[in-house]
């Protein structure tokens, strides 16, 4: 047979070792088939996994949370939204203030949005605190027709992006690589899902927890010989943000600079409030005995008080000549490096729109320790299996010709599996290994009905005899293919956690099996039962 | 060939009743059992922490195990220790609330070696596990009818189809029921394993509706050819699947453990149900059909 007639006829056996081959690249050789990003990942940032995972071990394979170690919060939003609502989009922020006063919220717990496309609206409140009914008086009282029927549990997708995308940052922000945060519709709720590896779910609530809602206001004397204060700067008047600071003068700081719409307005401020004059350096807060004399410059986040003070007299100077808007910048100081960092990540990460839930959902982690004992321990079990499976194969047909190639095709699947998931860095976890157990058992059932079909009714003589077999074998193998397929695709889709890593792998195992590995099977048995 | 053979019944001397009565029975039983369960508990299974809420903590430490509950204010309800590490223990507890409880262990616990105690934690609030158990039941319920429509599809015939669904539907709350015997509690996991019954259900049913429907030959003859493929098979997976329940267990990687001893059970139900409820059904369905 001259090479190309072998190739011809026995394409699928090259086919499956090109396969193999290939697989056993991306898992073996150092940087793997797609040496940057990522193409796997369910959303989210997973980009930077990458750069810490490659190079760890001996293969390129991406592990997961609960083989790896980490900490997974999962938690729905707080809050009601009130949809298909016609209101004048001009309006917009008469409504949130009505909201605010009408409903006694919070700062930053009352969000109005119009969408263009649709010409209706959306009003959110973050609050668990407020009845249905409250929130559509309340509506009613903006002058927006709503009824408790406009009223659902949640937020709106755009909040959730903002969520999503706030959560990402600060944990960016706070220099953790290796984080993933998506979403989930679980029994028809929105939940977000925070991934991180390497920190303690109370690390992880203590950075997410905090709203964030920075603000610098004016603490400074009234007519009446008391203390009035006034909002002077919010999050979208800051242009730039450094990072946490220190040098000897000033402790820990944080260099803001101003954006130049506000500027102005704020240099006028504080000349206008004696901030720069009277008030250079003038700062006792809390003081009772200092009331009617204190300048001082309060930043506040959550509507808590976290720092005060006062202005510098260069500052000052700068600004009482008006010098100050052509370099809008300043230093915010913070008693505490730790301070500066977290002022300076919820001013970059900005606010989070909404308050997340953490008691209504799931909390899960696993020390690194623990996840390398699960890696070695499942390896152990997926050896021991195949090492069975293989057993009773030999026993059942004590014919080498047909056990070795059925064993060797049986692990090639795997092979194949493995290297898939190292090529696009799928990350594995514990259901992936069920799953990989999963493939191996479906995948020698197949075996089992193409060796059998084959050599039934007597020896296998000619090739058109082999085909006819196979074919027969093959209408099984497809119909309980597309079973599978069928019966995990639900899975696959839903955020089922666990079950989705396992239902993904076992139809991608039955893909792999009914495209490329049985059939190349037949081809070894047709070799070996034809051409002697 | 082989060490073993798959032994040939003969099936002409039992009737299509008595065949059918065994399998009805065994069903018959799960169910019941099933339901007495919902009378009783008020939920047909067991539910696992991550559907009925709660929290399970692994711990190394080397606290005696009889000490272990006297560190926390609530009574774990359940302490099991690893078989494979010496000092590790998984306990479960109703409460949700997975700082306190880490927290309790980690004052209250004594360090083994250099290990942090809490190794692993898991919380689930009841009301997340209830959605959670929503689109755990839809995703089966999906998964089923999928599997009955290409049964439909690949036969066109309904006793042929039916017989398939029935079995798959058997081998579903056989290990359901065996569930809530030996005391193991639905989770993902075990989800994942009845979803995979599915799957391997149907290979068996197929296999012999093929064998005894789409080839020419003595109906007797043709099953005992589907057999011996599908007994093949079948009792492979179920000693991989035991293989795997017990060297999981050892090592304590509860998830394998359940989803290999859910599949031994449900394929042991699956050999039953094939090879003597399906194969009457396809008896009666060829005989009768041609005596008419």
């Amino acid at each position: 047979m001259s090479p190309k007639e072998f190739l011809k006829a026995y394409w699928k056996i090259m086919l499956l070792v090109l396969f193999v081959s290939v697989s056993l690249y991306a898992l073996f050789v150092p940087g793997g088939l797609l040496a940057d990003d990522t193409l796997a990942g369910d959303g989210g940032l997973e980009g930077e996994e990458d750069e810490q995972e490659v190079g760890e071990g001996w293969t390129n394979l991406v592990y997961g949370l609960t083989l790896d170690g980490g900490t997974r919060l999962t938690a729905p939003v707080v809050g009601s939204t009130a949809e298909d609502l016609e209101i004048d989009p001009n309006d917009q922020t008469e409504i949130e203030q009505t909201l605010y006063s009408e409903l006694d919220l919070d700062t930053a717990d009352a969000t109005v949005r119009y969408d263009e496309e649709s010409g209706l609206a959306t009003a959110e409140i973050f609050t668990d605190n407020v009845s249905d009914a409250d929130f559509a008086a309340a509506l009613q009282e903006a002058g927006v027709d709503a009824t408790e029927d406009n009223i659902r549990d949640g937020v709106t997708q755009t909040t959730r992006d903002d969520i999503i995308e706030t959560i990402s940052l600060r944990i960016n922000e706070a220099g953790l690589s290796g984080a993933s945060v998506s979403q989930a519709d679980v029994g028809g709720q929105f939940f977000i899902v925070i991934e991180v590896p390497d920190m303690s779910p109370t690390e992880l609530r203590e950075l997410i927890e905090q709203r964030g809602v920075v603000e610098v206001v004016a603490h400074h004397p009234d007519d009446d010989g008391g203390q009035q204060n006034d909002t002077v700067l919010v999050q979208e008047d800051f242009a730039t943000i450094g990072t946490a600071s220190f040098n000897d003068q000033s402790g820990d700081y944080v260099p803001v600079t101003i954006t130049e719409e506000r500027a102005p307005g704020f240099q006028d401020d504080m000349n206008d409030f004696g901030f720069t004059t009277t008030g250079a350096g003038q700062c006792a807060f809390e003081d009772d005995g200092a009331d009617g004399q204190n300048y001082c410059l309060l930043t506040v986040v959550d509507g808590e008080v976290v720092d005060s003070h006062s202005m510098s007299p260069d500052l000052g100077a700068n600004m009482n000549q008006g010098t100050w808007v052509q370099d809008p910048q300043f230093q915010m100081l913070t008693p505490t490096q730790q301070d500066a960092q977290q002022l300076s990540v919820n001013l970059r990460a900005g606010a989070l729109p909404a308050p997340l839930d953490f008691n209504s959902g799931q909390t899960f982690t696993l020390d690194p320790a623990l996840g390398d004992q699960f890696k070695l321990y499942s390896l152990f079990v997926g050896i021991l299996a195949v090492l069975s499976v293989s057993g009773m194969i030999y026993l059942r047909y004590a014919d080498a010709r047909v056990a070795v190639p059925m064993i060797v095709t049986g692990l090639a699947e795997v092979v194949i599996l493995l290297g898939f998931a190292a090529a696009i860095r799928m990350p594995i976890d514990l259901s992936h290994i069920a799953g990989f157990i999963a493939v191996v058992g479906t995948g020698f059932d197949d075996l089992i009905i193409i060796a059998d079909e084959v050599m039934s009714e007597g020896d296998v003589n000619s090739r058109r005899v082999f085909q006819s077999r196979f074919r027969k074998a093959f209408w099984v193998i497809g119909v309980a293919a597309a079973t599978t397929i069928v019966a995990m695709s639900p899975l696959a889709i839903l955020s089922l956690g666990d079950l989705r890593g396992f239902a993904i792998i076992t139809i991608l195992g039955v893909l792999v099996g009914v495209l490329v590995t049985r059939p190349a099977y037949g081809d070894i048995l047709r070799y070996l039962m034809t051409e002697r | 060939m082989g060490y073993f053979e798959i032994p040939e019944i003969d099936y002409t001397r039992y009737t299509n009743r008595q065949l059918v009565a065994v399998p009805l029975a065994v069903l018959a039983v799960a169910l019941m059992i099933l339901g007495g369960w919902y009378l009783v508990f008020g939920t047909p299974v067991v539910l696992g922490i991550e559907f009925a809420g709660g929290s399970e903590l692994t711990v190394e430490t080397s606290t005696d195990r009889a000490d272990i509950p006297d560190a926390f204010e609530e009574e774990p309800e359940s302490v099991q220790a690893n078989q494979a590490e010496d000092n590790q223990y998984i306990l479960q507890f109703a409460s949700d609330d997975q700082q306190a409880l880490t927290e309790q262990a980690e004052s209250n616990l004594e360090p083994a070696g250099e290990a942090s105690i809490v190794q692993s934690a898991t919380s689930t609030s009841a009301s997340f596990g209830a959605a959670l158990q929503q689109t755990a039941l839809f995703g089966v319920a999906f998964a089923f009818i999928g599997m009955s429509l290409i049964a439909f599809i690949a036969f066109r015939t309904f006793v042929p189809s039916i017989a398939i669904v029935i079995s798959a539907f058997s081998d579903i709350v056989i290990p359901l029921a065996f569930m809530n015997l030996a005391g193991i509690p639905l989770t993902l996991g075990t989800v994942a394993a009845l979803l995979l019954l599915i799957g391997y259900s149907v290979d068996s049913d197929i296999l012999l509706n093929n064998h005894i429907l789409r080839r020419s030959g003595d109906f007797y003859e043709s099953t005992h050819r589907a057999m011996r493929t599908g007994v093949t098979m079948t009792v492979t997976s179920m000693v991989a699947m035991l293989v795997m329940a017990t060297s999981a267990w050892f090592f304590g990687i509860g998830l394998l453990t359940n989803i290999g001893l859910i599949l031994f059970v449900g394929l042991a139900a699956d050999l039953m149900n094939t090879y003597m409820l399906n194969l009457s059904l396809l008896r009666w369905y060829k005989f009768r059909g041609v005596s008419r």
